[in-house]
């Protein structure tokens, strides 16, 4: 090597790491990363307890990853890397067919889940109301003909029957209702939600089970509310290859009474809440996202009151319920401590629906609440 | 800390080379021991306390030994090396092999020794209890000290700090290679800092971060898919793709951290030993373990193998003396009993190749050898890899077509078409075949190719190490 070689492969290398970490340290500190839809670290304090605990090591290195130049840049080119390389998969969501992202279920721990039937059962013979037990699939399984061949995931029809025959709940056909339209967009392709499309589908299945008229769904008129729609699988990923999603609605939010309750105490809110479309996390445009409970008063009269035991895939599902019910009720076991049961009873429900997408159910572990 | 993390890259190493060099050229070792304090404690904490008593008692060990043998004292010299050992080995043995022993006596129903959960010092908070890192390589560094002024080949370090600088030095502090101090002891005192040093580390340091990043932790992903499933849902194509797999982290994994060690040692202008020399090319066990871990190989042949009597002695304590080296290297690796099995294994090995098998290797085709030599290594990494000797007899099983499982199912096929680009590329970067190249070209040609290859590697480096840390919070999973 020459010696001016030498100097300039020195410099090379010291300017990027130098760089780097001067541009990261000019840079103005972000405290909210939108693409991973989390609080990033702050730059932590240094107090002798929190040296010596390691709390200060820890932080300062998530801090240092956190706030590094270009953070969402190095992510896209990682996952561009991957796929240059033959892989069909990041971070365990698999590149599928038709520019589809999928998230790989792993094979759910049956012990846990059948304490979770106990629960479930204590319900059905604690309350008054009719229980109904539904489990909606997740997108890698109705769509598996997107997937890579041979990709492994969990055999989510075979867990939702075995988990259906073990219950005394009211089960909802939920697989079937999506399955007889796999041909049609019912699940996003960046996101781990189903549409409003496929929310409608799970909706008739609910209905039926209910021995309920859904409404039909050509005398509902679908409007696309964004076209720009980057959802979680996106996030996950880092794959930033592929057009966005749309979200649409097929129900009008007008003449409704909703009601969240994000810290507790009541907030009159619309049923979609447009400021979520001008941000990343779009689809908490249906009903404002994470919140212990929700109630929407729809003013039909002689109507049941439905309560659902709910996920985020409830949100999208709730516009259409407004059709069948007099109240409906959104109750979310992982922000709300209160008792369940004792609400179902105050608030004269009729119907309660335990419903989940299975990838959320087999990590849920807040099931016990039910019993409560 | 470790060295393929943000905060070593461009934080610690940053801070550390401007620091290095922008101070008087008699205050570069008290930088350098001070970081290396920094980069062990960051890490590890109270447990850096051990950096100060290995210093200080090395050290004044060092200078006892020579001192007992200018006064013609050889007992007394003899004595202080033992006592020296006898640290060092008891430091090791405390923190590494104390739980694993007490764990195995109580299996077999003696509970003489309790299991330890924390350390209780007087003024201070329990400290959980933990293997400290790096401690089995530095404690044979320390260890090589007095040993060699003790046989005359070094003399001792009469500068503490000096001393310190040896002891602590981060490059190869957690990871290896294993120096031992005369090769270093002159460096330590006086070394040259020049930019075709500089250079070549940068080199060496990038193979060795691309090796880490990019393929170690790559085809490591294959193996965990592998380690993970449940022996009935293996595959026999399937076992082996994991095995070749984690034979493929291994080496990058070591290997990297390793080059990784040389490139920022030559950074700071010490010349360290390579370590690897493309093991999984050999064409015999015999000659993989001059090929793998060479420092490693080589401390045990100098400070075990030899003053146990080496070859020349009768040839069933020649026997012996293998079996007590291999052992010792297996159990090196790790405190449990499957290190030991792979130790033994090799050990089982290397005699019947020293009895018949070498002459006829010699006589047969390269690629026969080499077919040999891989698939006796990738056996013994299945060994190495899995320490539940229940999952590990259920995974051979599996191996070598017993394990009543399809020969591949379609996720065979899936991870086979994912990961082949890969496993390509790591196949040949564990050949000379890059580095000949290389050396074919033309000055301007190597020039050209070394500026992109630094360029492209910092690039892709920095989004491997981004992306490691990228944590998407969804709401959806709590």
């Amino acid at each position: 090597m020459s010696k001016k070689f030498s100097i300039f492969l020195s410099a090379l290398f010291c300017a990027f790491i130098g760089g780097m970490l001067l541009v990261s340290c000019i840079l103005p500190d972000v405290d909210f990363s939108q693409l991973e839809n989390r609080k990033l670290q702050e730059l932590p304090k240094l107090t002798l307890r929190s040296v010596r605990e390691g709390e200060f090591m820890e932080d300062a290195e998530a801090y240092a990853a956190d706030h590094i130049a270009g953070r969402d840049l190095w992510v896209a080119l990682q996952a561009w890397c991957e796929r240059l390389t033959g892989k069909q998969e990041n971070n365990g969501v698999y590149f599928g067919a038709q520019e589809t992202l999928l998230n790989r279920l792993e094979e759910p721990d049956r012990d846990k889940l059948s304490k979770n039937m106990e629960y479930l059962d204590r319900l059905c013979s604690d309350v008054d109301a009719d229980v109904y037990f539904g489990l909606i699939p997740s997108s890698a399984a109705i769509w598996s003909d997107r997937l890579p061949a041979g990709a492994p995931t969990a055999n989510e029809k075979a867990v939702i029957d075995q988990l259906y025959r073990s219950t005394r709940a009211e089960t909802v056909d939920l697989y079937g209702a999506l399955d007889a339209h796999k041909g049609e967009d019912i699940y996003y392709r960046t996101d781990h939600h189903w549409t409003s499309l496929g929310a409608y589908y799970g909706y008739t299945a609910l209905m039926d089970a209910m021995g309920l008229e859904a409404v039909p769904l050509d005398s509902l008129t679908p409007v696309t509310v964004t076209e720009d729609f980057n959802g979680t699988s996106f996030s996950t990923s880092g794959v930033r290859w592929l057009p966005p999603d749309s979200i649409q609605t097929y129900i009008p939010g007008d003449g409704l009474k909703v009601t969240r309750y994000p810290d507790g105490s009541p907030v009159d809110s619309p049923l979609y809440v447009d400021s979520y479309l001008k941000v990343k996390d779009k689809y908490s445009y249906f009903l404002g996202g994470v919140q212990p409970l929700c109630t929407i008063e729809t003013g039909l009269e002689d109507a049941p009151k439905i309560l659902l035991v709910r996920d985020s895939y409830s949100d999208s599902l709730a516009p259409f319920l407004t059709k069948n019910f007099s109240e409906i009720h959104l109750w979310d076991l992982r922000w709300n401590n209160t008792s369940l049961q004792t609400y179902i009873a105050e608030h004269d429900i009729n119907d309660v629906v335990v419903l989940y997408s299975i990838s959320n159910y087999v990590g849920d572990t807040k099931q016990v609440l039910l019993t409560r | 800390m470790v060295f393929s993390t943000p905060i070593f890259f461009f934080y610690f190493l940053v801070i550390t080379l401007l620091a290095y060099y922008l101070v008087p050229r008699k205050l570069r070792n008290p930088v350098l021991l001070l970081s290396s304090l920094f980069f062990y404690w960051w890490g590890e904490g109270i447990y850096v306390l051990i950096m100060f008593l290995s210093t200080a008692i090395d050290y004044t060990h060092g200078l006892l030994v020579e001192r007992c043998k200018a006064r013609g004292n050889l007992r007394g010299a003899k004595l202080a090396v033992a006592s020296s050992i006898i640290f060092n080995l008891a430091l090791l043995g405390f923190f590494k092999y104390w739980n694993f022993l007490a764990g195995s006596f109580a299996a077999l129903g003696l509970d003489f020794m309790p299991v330890i959960q924390y350390i209780r010092l007087p003024f201070l908070d329990p400290i959980p209890f933990h293997l400290p890192i790096g401690i089995s390589f530095y404690t044979f560094q320390t260890m090589s000290y007095t040993i060699d002024v003790y046989r005359g080949d070094t003399r001792a370090q009469r500068n503490i700090l000096n001393f310190g600088t040896f002891v602590t030095l981060f490059p190869q502090l957690i990871a290896g290679p294993i120096i031992k101090y005369k090769d270093l002891g002159d460096q330590i005192d006086q070394r040259a800092c020049t930019s075709e040093k500089f250079a070549s580390g940068v080199q060496i340091f990038m193979v060795g971060l691309g090796k880490k990043l990019l393929l170690a932790n790559n085809v490591g992903m294959l193996w965990d898919a592998y380690k993970a499933m449940a022996p009935a849902d293996l595959t026999v194509a399937g076992a082996w793709l994991g095995v070749l797999a984690f034979t493929f982290q291994i080496y990058f994994d070591f290997s990297g951290y390793s080059d990784m060690a040389i490139g920022l040692g030559r950074m700071l202008g010490f010349e360290f030993l390579p370590n690897f020399n493309y093991p999984y090319i050999s064409r015999s066990i015999t000659e993989f373990w001059r090929r793998w871990h060479i420092s490693l190989s080589t401390w045990f042949r100098e400070y075990l193998y030899i003053p146990l009597g080496g070859n020349r002695c009768s040839r069933p304590r020649w026997m012996f003396n293998l079996f007590v080296v291999w052992a010792a290297t297996g159990i090196w690796h790790g405190a449990s009993w499957n290190y030991l099995l792979w130790g033994l294994y090799f050990f089982a090995l290397l005699m019947i190749e020293k009895f018949f098998l070498l002459d006829k290797l010699q006589r047969a085709p390269a690629l026969v050898c080499r077919i040999y030599t891989l698939f006796l290594v990738m056996v013994s990494w299945t060994i190495f890899a899995l320490e539940d000797f229940g999952h590990l007899g259920a995974y051979l099983k599996v191996m070598f077509g017993l394990g009543g499982v399809p020969l591949a199912d379609p996720a065979f096929g899936y991870y086979l078409r994912s990961y082949a680009p890969i496993l390509i590329i790591a196949a040949i970067a564990s050949t000379p075949l890059g580095a000949s190249l290389y050396r074919r070209l033309s000055r301007r040609g190597q020039e050209a190719a070394c500026t992109v290859l630094v360029i492209a590697g910092l690039v892709v480096c920095t989004a491997y190490l981004v992306a490691s840390t990228y944590n998407p919070f969804l709401y959806f999973r709590f």
